[in-house]
Protein backbone atom coordinates (compact mmCIF):
# COMPACT_ATOMS: atom_id res chain seq x y z
CA UNK A 1 0.00 0.00 0.00
CA UNK A 2 2.55 2.52 0.94
CA UNK A 3 4.19 2.16 -2.70
CA UNK A 4 0.86 2.81 -4.16
CA UNK A 5 0.45 5.93 -2.27
CA UNK A 6 4.05 7.18 -3.00
CA UNK A 7 3.32 6.93 -6.56
CA UNK A 8 -0.04 8.53 -6.26
CA UNK A 9 2.20 11.28 -4.65
CA UNK A 10 4.54 11.41 -7.50
CA UNK A 11 4.96 14.41 -9.21
CA UNK A 12 2.96 12.47 -12.11
CA UNK A 13 0.26 11.56 -9.76
CA UNK A 14 -0.22 15.32 -8.97
CA UNK A 15 -0.09 16.31 -12.13
CA UNK A 16 -2.78 14.49 -13.30
CA UNK A 17 -4.88 15.16 -10.62
CA UNK A 18 -4.15 19.05 -11.12
CA UNK A 19 -4.78 18.50 -15.07
CA UNK A 20 -7.96 16.35 -14.44
CA UNK A 21 -9.16 19.20 -12.02
CA UNK A 22 -8.08 22.13 -14.24
CA UNK A 23 -8.91 20.65 -17.68
CA UNK A 24 -12.36 19.25 -16.30
CA UNK A 25 -13.46 22.68 -15.46
CA UNK A 26 -13.15 24.95 -18.56
CA UNK A 27 -13.50 21.33 -20.65
CA UNK A 28 -17.15 21.09 -19.33
CA UNK A 29 -17.78 24.37 -19.47
CA UNK A 30 -16.33 24.35 -23.38
CA UNK A 31 -18.61 21.50 -23.91
CA UNK A 32 -21.88 23.45 -22.42
CA UNK A 33 -20.49 26.10 -25.04
CA UNK A 34 -20.02 24.48 -27.96
CA UNK A 35 -23.69 22.76 -27.13
CA UNK A 36 -25.06 25.91 -27.72
CA UNK A 37 -23.07 26.91 -30.51
CA UNK A 38 -23.62 24.06 -32.48
CA UNK A 39 -26.88 24.80 -31.68
CA UNK A 40 -27.63 27.78 -32.95
CA UNK A 41 -25.45 27.48 -35.90
CA UNK A 42 -27.08 24.49 -36.83
CA UNK A 43 -30.33 26.27 -36.82
CA UNK A 44 -28.73 29.00 -39.36
CA UNK A 45 -28.02 26.80 -41.42
CA UNK A 46 -30.48 26.76 -43.90
CA UNK A 47 -31.18 30.67 -43.53
CA UNK A 48 -29.33 33.01 -45.71
CA UNK A 49 -26.58 34.38 -43.87
CA UNK A 50 -24.74 32.23 -41.22
CA UNK A 51 -21.68 32.73 -42.95
CA UNK A 52 -18.45 33.56 -41.53
CA UNK A 53 -15.81 35.47 -43.83
CA UNK A 54 -12.33 34.32 -42.70
CA UNK A 55 -9.13 37.18 -42.83
CA UNK A 56 -6.00 36.56 -42.96
CA UNK A 57 -3.67 40.30 -42.30
CA UNK A 58 -1.09 41.56 -41.36
CA UNK A 59 -0.76 42.61 -37.52
CA UNK A 60 -0.65 46.29 -38.02
CA UNK A 61 -4.39 46.09 -39.53
CA UNK A 62 -5.49 44.78 -36.42
CA UNK A 63 -7.14 47.77 -35.32
CA UNK A 64 -8.01 49.38 -38.76
CA UNK A 65 -9.60 45.75 -39.42
CA UNK A 66 -11.17 45.45 -36.24
CA UNK A 67 -13.22 48.76 -36.72
CA UNK A 68 -14.23 47.59 -40.20
CA UNK A 69 -15.30 44.06 -39.27
CA UNK A 70 -18.25 45.67 -37.37
CA UNK A 71 -19.11 48.19 -40.15
CA UNK A 72 -18.95 44.76 -42.35
CA UNK A 73 -21.53 42.76 -39.96
CA UNK A 74 -24.07 45.54 -39.93
CA UNK A 75 -23.89 46.08 -43.64
CA UNK A 76 -24.46 42.35 -43.83
CA UNK A 77 -26.82 40.72 -41.85
CA UNK A 78 -26.00 37.38 -40.76
CA UNK A 79 -22.23 37.40 -41.55
CA UNK A 80 -19.74 36.89 -38.77
CA UNK A 81 -16.19 38.29 -39.71
CA UNK A 82 -13.25 35.99 -38.29
CA UNK A 83 -10.24 37.32 -38.08
CA UNK A 84 -6.49 36.08 -37.92
CA UNK A 85 -3.70 39.10 -37.47
CA UNK A 86 0.42 37.96 -37.54
CA UNK A 87 3.29 38.67 -39.26
CA UNK A 88 2.35 38.97 -43.30
CA UNK A 89 5.02 36.03 -44.12
CA UNK A 90 3.33 34.03 -41.01
CA UNK A 91 0.19 34.68 -42.64
CA UNK A 92 1.49 33.66 -45.93
CA UNK A 93 2.72 30.51 -44.44
CA UNK A 94 -0.65 29.71 -43.14
CA UNK A 95 -2.48 29.91 -46.36
CA UNK A 96 -0.18 27.95 -48.45
CA UNK A 97 -0.39 25.40 -45.85
CA UNK A 98 -3.78 25.45 -46.65
CA UNK A 99 -5.55 27.17 -44.39
CA UNK A 100 -9.81 28.03 -44.64
CA UNK A 101 -9.31 31.70 -45.59
CA UNK A 102 -11.38 33.86 -47.83
CA UNK A 103 -9.13 37.55 -47.58
CA UNK A 104 -6.12 38.15 -47.35
CA UNK A 105 -4.11 41.35 -45.93
CA UNK A 106 -0.26 41.80 -46.39
CA UNK A 107 2.37 44.85 -45.60
CA UNK A 108 4.54 44.29 -48.56
CA UNK A 109 3.80 43.41 -52.00
CA UNK A 110 6.53 40.51 -51.85
CA UNK A 111 4.32 38.51 -49.50
CA UNK A 112 1.45 38.97 -51.97
CA UNK A 113 3.32 38.40 -55.09
CA UNK A 114 4.48 34.99 -53.75
CA UNK A 115 0.59 34.21 -53.36
CA UNK A 116 -0.10 34.92 -56.39
CA UNK A 117 3.00 32.96 -57.93
CA UNK A 118 1.24 30.13 -55.87
CA UNK A 119 -2.02 30.61 -57.54
CA UNK A 120 -3.20 31.22 -54.17
CA UNK A 121 -5.57 34.40 -54.70
CA UNK A 122 -8.15 35.23 -56.93
CA UNK A 123 -8.16 37.89 -59.17
CA UNK A 124 -5.70 40.64 -59.44
CA UNK A 125 -4.22 42.18 -55.76
CA UNK A 126 -5.25 45.59 -55.12
CA UNK A 127 -2.91 48.03 -53.06
CA UNK A 128 -5.71 49.72 -50.11
CA UNK A 129 -3.07 51.35 -47.73
CA UNK A 130 0.03 52.99 -47.28
CA UNK A 131 2.07 52.82 -43.87
CA UNK A 132 5.44 54.71 -43.12
CA UNK A 133 7.68 53.34 -40.59
CA UNK A 134 8.84 55.08 -37.38
CA UNK A 135 10.80 54.36 -34.57
CA UNK A 136 9.20 53.88 -31.17
CA UNK A 137 10.92 54.70 -27.72
CA UNK A 138 9.63 54.08 -23.92
CA UNK A 139 7.87 57.31 -22.89
CA UNK A 140 10.67 57.80 -20.15
CA UNK A 141 13.49 57.03 -23.36
CA UNK A 142 15.75 55.68 -21.20
CA UNK A 143 18.15 55.50 -23.80
CA UNK A 144 17.71 59.34 -24.64
CA UNK A 145 16.83 58.70 -28.14
CA UNK A 146 16.15 62.13 -29.56
CA UNK A 147 16.32 61.67 -33.19
CA UNK A 148 16.91 58.81 -35.81
CA UNK A 149 20.28 58.16 -35.78
CA UNK A 150 20.49 57.80 -31.99
CA UNK A 151 19.14 54.86 -32.50
CA UNK A 152 23.15 53.53 -33.64
CA UNK A 153 24.01 54.50 -30.13
CA UNK A 154 26.65 52.11 -28.40
CA UNK A 155 23.87 50.43 -25.79
CA UNK A 156 20.65 51.13 -27.11
CA UNK A 157 18.63 48.34 -26.62
CA UNK A 158 16.52 47.76 -30.14
CA UNK A 159 14.31 44.77 -30.88
CA UNK A 160 13.27 44.44 -34.38
CA UNK A 161 10.74 42.23 -35.67
CA UNK A 162 12.41 38.92 -37.46
CA UNK A 163 13.49 38.51 -40.42
CA UNK A 164 10.99 38.47 -43.28
CA UNK A 165 8.71 40.12 -41.31
CA UNK A 166 7.88 42.98 -43.69
CA UNK A 167 8.37 45.81 -40.31
CA UNK A 168 11.82 44.59 -40.12
CA UNK A 169 12.88 44.02 -43.83
CA UNK A 170 11.75 47.30 -44.05
CA UNK A 171 14.00 48.48 -41.31
CA UNK A 172 16.98 47.32 -43.18
CA UNK A 173 16.43 49.08 -45.58
CA UNK A 174 16.10 52.03 -43.88
CA UNK A 175 19.10 51.36 -42.37
CA UNK A 176 21.08 50.87 -45.72
CA UNK A 177 19.55 53.92 -47.32
CA UNK A 178 20.93 55.70 -43.86
CA UNK A 179 24.53 54.36 -43.87
CA UNK A 180 24.84 57.12 -46.97
CA UNK A 181 23.55 60.10 -44.47
CA UNK A 182 24.68 58.70 -41.46
CA UNK A 183 28.10 57.10 -42.96
CA UNK A 184 29.16 53.64 -43.69
CA UNK A 185 28.95 51.45 -39.83
CA UNK A 186 25.62 52.95 -39.17
CA UNK A 187 23.75 50.36 -40.35
CA UNK A 188 26.17 47.65 -38.80
CA UNK A 189 26.13 49.24 -35.57
CA UNK A 190 22.26 49.72 -35.48
CA UNK A 191 22.17 45.87 -36.12
CA UNK A 192 24.74 45.62 -32.96
CA UNK A 193 22.21 47.01 -31.16
CA UNK A 194 19.70 44.53 -31.35
CA UNK A 195 18.87 42.31 -28.63
CA UNK A 196 15.39 40.21 -29.60
CA UNK A 197 14.02 39.55 -33.02
CA UNK A 198 10.18 38.95 -32.24
CA UNK A 199 7.70 37.35 -33.77
CA UNK A 200 5.74 40.67 -35.41
CA UNK A 201 5.31 43.83 -35.66
CA UNK A 202 2.82 44.27 -32.12
CA UNK A 203 5.50 41.96 -30.33
CA UNK A 204 8.49 43.98 -31.03
CA UNK A 205 6.16 47.23 -29.93
CA UNK A 206 4.87 46.02 -26.79
CA UNK A 207 8.72 45.22 -25.90
CA UNK A 208 8.72 49.12 -25.84
CA UNK A 209 5.77 49.10 -24.20
CA UNK A 210 6.54 47.15 -20.95
CA UNK A 211 9.83 49.25 -21.07
CA UNK A 212 12.52 46.43 -21.61
CA UNK A 213 13.50 47.77 -25.04
CA UNK A 214 14.65 50.73 -25.49
CA UNK A 215 13.52 51.08 -29.32
CA UNK A 216 11.66 49.59 -31.64
CA UNK A 217 11.07 50.20 -35.31
CA UNK A 218 7.28 49.70 -36.24
CA UNK A 219 4.70 51.25 -38.68
CA UNK A 220 2.77 54.78 -38.05
CA UNK A 221 -0.33 52.30 -37.42
CA UNK A 222 1.22 50.63 -34.66
CA UNK A 223 1.21 53.66 -32.58
CA UNK A 224 -2.30 53.00 -31.35
CA UNK A 225 -4.26 54.86 -28.82
CA UNK A 226 -3.71 52.28 -26.25
CA UNK A 227 -0.12 52.75 -26.15
CA UNK A 228 0.19 56.88 -26.64
CA UNK A 229 0.85 57.38 -22.56
CA UNK A 230 3.71 54.71 -22.76
CA UNK A 231 5.45 55.26 -25.90
CA UNK A 232 6.67 57.90 -28.14
CA UNK A 233 7.73 58.10 -31.88
CA UNK A 234 10.82 58.89 -32.79
CA UNK A 235 10.48 60.15 -36.77
CA UNK A 236 12.45 58.43 -39.67
CA UNK A 237 13.50 61.43 -41.86
CA UNK A 238 11.28 61.37 -44.87
CA UNK A 239 13.86 61.14 -47.67
CA UNK A 240 15.48 57.67 -45.65
CA UNK A 241 11.85 56.53 -45.12
CA UNK A 242 10.23 53.32 -46.38
CA UNK A 243 6.17 53.66 -47.90
CA UNK A 244 4.59 50.26 -47.13
CA UNK A 245 2.07 49.71 -49.53
CA UNK A 246 -0.36 46.89 -48.71
CA UNK A 247 -2.00 44.59 -51.13
CA UNK A 248 -5.07 43.12 -50.48
CA UNK A 249 -7.08 39.60 -52.29
CA UNK A 250 -9.82 36.98 -52.22
CA UNK A 251 -8.14 33.97 -51.67
CA UNK A 252 -8.70 31.05 -54.99
CA UNK A 253 -9.90 28.66 -52.11
CA UNK A 254 -12.68 31.53 -50.39
CA UNK A 255 -15.39 29.55 -48.70
CA UNK A 256 -17.75 32.78 -49.68
CA UNK A 257 -15.53 34.83 -52.96
CA UNK A 258 -18.96 37.31 -52.69
CA UNK A 259 -18.55 38.18 -49.06
CA UNK A 260 -14.24 38.24 -50.25
CA UNK A 261 -15.22 41.04 -52.99
CA UNK A 262 -17.40 42.72 -50.76
CA UNK A 263 -15.11 43.30 -47.81
CA UNK A 264 -12.25 44.42 -50.34
CA UNK A 265 -14.68 46.77 -51.67
CA UNK A 266 -15.57 48.12 -48.04
CA UNK A 267 -11.73 47.85 -47.15
CA UNK A 268 -11.26 50.15 -50.65
CA UNK A 269 -14.53 52.49 -49.99
CA UNK A 270 -14.11 55.86 -48.80
CA UNK A 271 -15.81 54.92 -45.81
CA UNK A 272 -13.34 52.13 -44.99
CA UNK A 273 -9.81 54.50 -45.95
CA UNK A 274 -11.91 56.98 -43.30
CA UNK A 275 -11.51 54.46 -40.78
CA UNK A 276 -7.86 53.34 -41.81
CA UNK A 277 -7.13 56.32 -42.03
CA UNK A 278 -8.38 57.32 -38.92
CA UNK A 279 -6.04 54.27 -37.62
CA UNK A 280 -2.73 56.39 -38.80
CA UNK A 281 -2.59 54.58 -41.78
CA UNK A 282 -2.46 56.69 -45.31
CA UNK A 283 -4.83 56.34 -48.00
CA UNK A 284 -3.58 53.89 -50.95
CA UNK A 285 -3.99 56.61 -53.66
CA UNK B 1 2.27 -3.77 -7.89
CA UNK B 2 1.24 -5.85 -11.30
CA UNK B 3 1.04 -8.72 -9.27
CA UNK B 4 -1.38 -7.35 -6.49
CA UNK B 5 -3.48 -5.92 -9.12
CA UNK B 6 -3.73 -9.17 -10.86
CA UNK B 7 -4.15 -11.14 -8.08
CA UNK B 8 -6.99 -8.89 -6.77
CA UNK B 9 -8.64 -8.54 -9.82
CA UNK B 10 -8.81 -11.84 -11.54
CA UNK B 11 -11.41 -13.55 -9.41
CA UNK B 12 -13.59 -11.28 -9.75
CA UNK B 13 -13.17 -11.66 -13.37
CA UNK B 14 -14.71 -14.88 -15.31
CA UNK B 15 -12.24 -15.86 -17.81
CA UNK B 16 -13.42 -14.68 -21.16
CA UNK B 17 -13.70 -10.63 -20.01
CA UNK B 18 -10.62 -10.90 -18.71
CA UNK B 19 -9.30 -12.03 -22.37
CA UNK B 20 -11.06 -9.29 -23.73
CA UNK B 21 -9.78 -6.86 -21.14
CA UNK B 22 -6.42 -7.74 -21.64
CA UNK B 23 -7.42 -7.22 -25.64
CA UNK B 24 -8.12 -4.09 -24.75
CA UNK B 25 -5.60 -2.98 -23.01
CA UNK B 26 -3.04 -4.29 -25.93
CA UNK B 27 -4.93 -2.64 -28.32
CA UNK B 28 -4.66 0.23 -26.41
CA UNK B 29 -1.01 0.77 -25.52
CA UNK B 30 -0.96 -0.12 -29.68
CA UNK B 31 -2.03 2.86 -30.69
CA UNK B 32 -0.52 4.68 -28.15
CA UNK B 33 2.63 3.73 -29.39
CA UNK B 34 1.40 4.35 -33.55
CA UNK B 35 0.36 7.62 -32.22
CA UNK B 36 3.89 8.99 -30.53
CA UNK B 37 5.97 7.19 -33.17
CA UNK B 38 4.25 8.48 -36.37
CA UNK B 39 4.66 11.42 -35.90
CA UNK B 40 8.21 11.42 -34.64
CA UNK B 41 8.43 8.70 -37.75
CA UNK B 42 7.33 11.97 -40.62
CA UNK B 43 9.72 14.33 -39.26
CA UNK B 44 12.47 11.66 -39.71
CA UNK B 45 11.05 10.92 -43.33
CA UNK B 46 10.51 14.19 -44.46
CA UNK B 47 14.18 14.86 -43.37
CA UNK B 48 15.51 12.45 -45.26
CA UNK B 49 13.23 12.75 -48.06
CA UNK B 50 13.71 16.76 -48.56
CA UNK B 51 17.81 16.31 -47.67
CA UNK B 52 17.02 18.52 -44.38
CA UNK B 53 20.19 17.48 -42.88
CA UNK B 54 22.33 20.54 -43.88
CA UNK B 55 19.70 22.82 -42.44
CA UNK B 56 21.19 20.85 -38.72
CA UNK B 57 25.05 22.50 -39.74
CA UNK B 58 23.30 25.40 -40.39
CA UNK B 59 24.78 28.65 -38.04
CA UNK B 60 21.21 29.11 -36.58
CA UNK B 61 21.09 25.22 -35.64
CA UNK B 62 23.99 24.91 -34.10
CA UNK B 63 24.24 28.32 -32.00
CA UNK B 64 20.50 27.05 -30.56
CA UNK B 65 21.46 23.90 -29.90
CA UNK B 66 24.31 24.84 -28.26
CA UNK B 67 22.72 27.74 -26.32
CA UNK B 68 19.91 25.12 -25.29
CA UNK B 69 23.23 22.68 -24.08
CA UNK B 70 24.25 25.64 -21.91
CA UNK B 71 21.30 26.74 -19.97
CA UNK B 72 19.70 23.25 -19.60
CA UNK B 73 23.01 22.30 -17.82
CA UNK B 74 23.05 25.20 -15.76
CA UNK B 75 19.37 25.45 -15.12
CA UNK B 76 19.74 21.39 -13.99
CA UNK B 77 23.09 22.33 -11.64
CA UNK B 78 20.72 24.96 -10.00
CA UNK B 79 17.65 22.97 -9.61
CA UNK B 80 20.55 19.93 -8.03
CA UNK B 81 22.08 22.19 -6.03
CA UNK B 82 18.80 24.49 -4.63
CA UNK B 83 16.48 21.84 -5.00
CA UNK B 84 17.95 18.56 -3.48
CA UNK B 85 18.02 20.29 0.14
CA UNK B 86 14.63 22.23 -0.73
CA UNK B 87 13.01 19.04 -1.80
CA UNK B 88 14.67 17.05 1.57
CA UNK B 89 12.90 19.94 4.04
CA UNK B 90 10.12 19.62 2.21
CA UNK B 91 9.70 16.07 2.96
CA UNK B 92 11.38 15.79 6.27
CA UNK B 93 10.27 18.72 7.86
CA UNK B 94 5.94 19.18 8.75
CA UNK B 95 5.83 22.88 9.65
CA UNK B 96 2.97 25.54 9.63
CA UNK B 97 2.40 26.57 5.91
CA UNK B 98 4.09 23.42 4.31
CA UNK B 99 1.10 22.50 2.25
CA UNK B 100 0.50 26.10 1.37
CA UNK B 101 4.52 25.81 0.31
CA UNK B 102 3.66 22.38 -1.42
CA UNK B 103 0.76 23.68 -3.43
CA UNK B 104 2.88 26.89 -4.24
CA UNK B 105 5.98 24.77 -5.85
CA UNK B 106 3.14 22.92 -7.86
CA UNK B 107 1.95 25.81 -9.60
CA UNK B 108 3.90 26.25 -13.01
CA UNK B 109 3.31 22.97 -13.48
CA UNK B 110 -0.23 23.60 -14.03
CA UNK B 111 0.22 27.55 -15.61
CA UNK B 112 0.67 27.58 -19.38
CA UNK B 113 4.53 28.54 -19.97
CA UNK B 114 3.46 31.96 -21.59
CA UNK B 115 1.41 32.63 -18.20
CA UNK B 116 5.03 31.85 -16.82
CA UNK B 117 6.73 34.33 -19.02
CA UNK B 118 4.20 37.14 -18.44
CA UNK B 119 4.62 36.96 -14.82
CA UNK B 120 8.61 36.74 -14.97
CA UNK B 121 8.69 39.91 -17.18
CA UNK B 122 6.27 41.99 -15.19
CA UNK B 123 8.56 40.64 -12.06
CA UNK B 124 12.01 40.82 -13.59
CA UNK B 125 11.53 42.87 -17.02
CA UNK B 126 13.24 46.41 -16.73
CA UNK B 127 9.72 48.09 -15.13
CA UNK B 128 9.06 45.09 -13.19
CA UNK B 129 8.10 44.69 -9.75
CA UNK B 130 12.06 43.51 -8.88
CA UNK B 131 13.35 44.25 -11.75
CA UNK B 132 13.06 48.42 -11.91
CA UNK B 133 15.43 47.63 -8.41
CA UNK B 134 17.86 45.17 -10.26
CA UNK B 135 17.59 48.59 -13.19
CA UNK B 136 19.04 50.96 -10.44
CA UNK B 137 22.04 48.70 -9.75
CA UNK B 138 22.63 48.41 -13.87
CA UNK B 139 21.54 44.82 -13.81
CA UNK B 140 19.22 44.37 -16.51
CA UNK B 141 18.01 40.92 -17.20
CA UNK B 142 15.33 40.40 -20.35
CA UNK B 143 17.04 39.45 -23.34
CA UNK B 144 20.17 38.03 -21.45
CA UNK B 145 20.93 34.16 -21.79
CA UNK B 146 20.22 34.46 -17.73
CA UNK B 147 16.55 35.43 -18.39
CA UNK B 148 16.58 32.00 -20.31
CA UNK B 149 17.61 30.02 -17.32
CA UNK B 150 15.45 31.96 -15.46
CA UNK B 151 12.42 30.80 -17.63
CA UNK B 152 13.39 27.25 -17.60
CA UNK B 153 14.16 27.14 -13.85
CA UNK B 154 10.58 28.74 -13.12
CA UNK B 155 8.86 25.86 -15.24
CA UNK B 156 11.45 22.42 -14.52
CA UNK B 157 11.79 22.97 -11.06
CA UNK B 158 8.56 21.50 -9.48
CA UNK B 159 9.20 18.41 -11.81
CA UNK B 160 12.65 17.84 -9.62
CA UNK B 161 12.06 19.10 -6.26
CA UNK B 162 8.39 16.93 -6.46
CA UNK B 163 10.45 13.80 -7.44
CA UNK B 164 12.76 14.10 -4.76
CA UNK B 165 10.62 15.29 -2.03
CA UNK B 166 8.94 12.01 -3.14
CA UNK B 167 11.98 10.05 -2.59
CA UNK B 168 13.14 11.34 0.22
CA UNK B 169 9.96 10.75 2.11
CA UNK B 170 10.57 7.11 0.80
CA UNK B 171 13.73 7.07 2.84
CA UNK B 172 13.65 5.00 5.81
CA UNK B 173 14.00 7.67 9.01
CA UNK B 174 15.70 4.56 11.36
CA UNK B 175 18.54 4.24 8.31
CA UNK B 176 19.55 7.72 8.80
CA UNK B 177 18.85 7.64 12.69
CA UNK B 178 21.29 4.79 12.71
CA UNK B 179 23.87 6.80 10.85
CA UNK B 180 23.53 9.32 13.48
CA UNK B 181 24.18 6.88 16.31
CA UNK B 182 26.62 5.93 14.97
CA UNK B 183 28.44 9.46 15.07
CA UNK B 184 28.21 10.80 11.85
CA UNK B 185 27.37 13.83 11.33
CA UNK B 186 24.38 15.17 9.31
CA UNK B 187 25.19 16.16 6.80
CA UNK B 188 27.53 13.41 6.19
CA UNK B 189 24.38 11.22 6.86
CA UNK B 190 22.37 13.20 3.68
CA UNK B 191 24.96 12.82 1.67
CA UNK B 192 26.06 8.86 2.36
CA UNK B 193 22.86 7.86 3.39
CA UNK B 194 19.96 9.47 2.23
CA UNK B 195 20.71 10.55 -1.06
CA UNK B 196 22.39 8.01 -2.50
CA UNK B 197 18.87 5.59 -1.22
CA UNK B 198 16.70 8.50 -2.61
CA UNK B 199 18.86 8.04 -6.11
CA UNK B 200 16.57 6.60 -8.57
CA UNK B 201 13.86 9.13 -7.87
CA UNK B 202 16.58 12.14 -7.84
CA UNK B 203 17.35 10.60 -10.88
CA UNK B 204 14.08 10.29 -12.28
CA UNK B 205 12.58 13.60 -11.65
CA UNK B 206 16.14 15.38 -12.51
CA UNK B 207 15.39 14.10 -16.20
CA UNK B 208 11.79 14.99 -16.02
CA UNK B 209 13.29 18.65 -15.34
CA UNK B 210 15.60 18.35 -17.82
CA UNK B 211 13.27 17.48 -20.64
CA UNK B 212 10.51 20.18 -19.26
CA UNK B 213 13.69 22.43 -19.52
CA UNK B 214 15.03 21.51 -23.06
CA UNK B 215 11.33 22.10 -24.53
CA UNK B 216 11.00 25.46 -22.86
CA UNK B 217 8.96 27.70 -25.17
CA UNK B 218 6.33 30.33 -24.34
CA UNK B 219 8.22 31.57 -20.65
CA UNK B 220 11.02 32.42 -22.79
CA UNK B 221 9.95 33.96 -25.79
CA UNK B 222 7.98 35.97 -23.30
CA UNK B 223 10.69 37.14 -20.97
CA UNK B 224 13.78 36.71 -22.51
CA UNK B 225 12.91 37.53 -26.37
CA UNK B 226 14.16 36.05 -29.28
CA UNK B 227 18.24 36.05 -30.78
CA UNK B 228 20.10 33.96 -32.17
CA UNK B 229 23.24 32.76 -29.64
CA UNK B 230 22.21 34.61 -27.16
CA UNK B 231 18.35 33.88 -26.22
CA UNK B 232 17.32 31.72 -28.73
CA UNK B 233 16.98 28.20 -27.69
CA UNK B 234 16.10 25.40 -29.79
CA UNK B 235 12.39 25.71 -29.32
CA UNK B 236 12.44 29.31 -30.31
CA UNK B 237 14.69 28.33 -33.58
CA UNK B 238 12.02 25.75 -35.06
CA UNK B 239 9.14 28.88 -34.08
CA UNK B 240 11.25 31.01 -35.86
CA UNK B 241 12.41 28.89 -38.81
CA UNK B 242 8.89 27.63 -39.29
CA UNK B 243 7.72 30.65 -39.98
CA UNK B 244 10.62 31.34 -43.01
CA UNK B 245 11.56 28.02 -44.07
CA UNK B 246 10.21 24.44 -43.11
CA UNK B 247 12.98 22.48 -43.82
CA UNK B 248 14.99 24.23 -41.74
CA UNK B 249 12.21 24.08 -39.08
CA UNK B 250 12.25 19.98 -39.57
CA UNK B 251 15.77 19.63 -39.28
CA UNK B 252 15.85 21.48 -35.80
CA UNK B 253 13.17 19.19 -34.79
CA UNK B 254 14.98 16.09 -35.80
CA UNK B 255 18.50 17.43 -34.26
CA UNK B 256 16.64 18.06 -30.48
CA UNK B 257 15.10 14.63 -30.65
CA UNK B 258 17.96 13.31 -31.57
CA UNK B 259 19.79 15.11 -28.74
CA UNK B 260 17.21 14.37 -26.06
CA UNK B 261 17.71 10.35 -27.13
CA UNK B 262 21.11 10.48 -26.87
CA UNK B 263 21.37 12.19 -23.34
CA UNK B 264 18.07 10.03 -21.94
CA UNK B 265 19.90 6.79 -22.84
CA UNK B 266 23.08 8.22 -21.69
CA UNK B 267 21.70 8.93 -18.11
CA UNK B 268 20.19 5.43 -18.38
CA UNK B 269 23.20 3.80 -18.96
CA UNK B 270 25.09 5.70 -16.12
CA UNK B 271 22.66 5.37 -13.92
CA UNK B 272 21.82 1.91 -14.40
CA UNK B 273 23.17 0.26 -12.13
CA UNK B 274 22.33 2.50 -9.26
CA UNK B 275 19.16 2.75 -9.88
CA UNK B 276 17.45 -0.31 -11.09
CA UNK B 277 15.02 -0.65 -13.81
CA UNK B 278 13.34 2.99 -11.91
CA UNK B 279 15.39 5.60 -13.94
Amino acid sequence: MGSIATEIGSVYGRVYLYLLVAALIPGLALAGLTGCGQGSSGGAEGKEGGETLTILAASSLTYGFGELAGTFEEQNEGVEVKQSFGASSDMLAQIQQGAPADVFASAAQEEMNTAVKDDLVAGKPEVFVKNREIVMVPKGNPAGIKEFRDVADHGVKLVLAQKDVPAADYAIEILGKANAEYGSTFKQDVLSNVVSREADVRASVNRVVVGDADATFGYASDYTPDIRNKVKIVPIPPELNIIATYPIAALEDAKYPGLAKKWVELVTSKEGQRVLEKWNFEPAA
Amino acid sequence: MKRRDKDGLSPRFPHGSDTLASGLAVAALALLVGFVSLPLLSLVVWTVDKGAWRAMASPVAVDALLLSVRTTAITMAMLLLVGTPAAYVLARADFRGSRVINALIDIPVVLPPSAAGIALLLAFGRLGLVGQYLNVFGVTLSFTTAAVVMAEVFVAAPFYIRQAATGFSAVDRTVEEAALVDGASRSTVFFKVTVPLAFPALVAGALTAWARALGEFGATVIFAGSFRGVTQTIPLAIFAEFQRDLDAAVALSVLVLGFAFTVILAVRHLTARTTGHRA
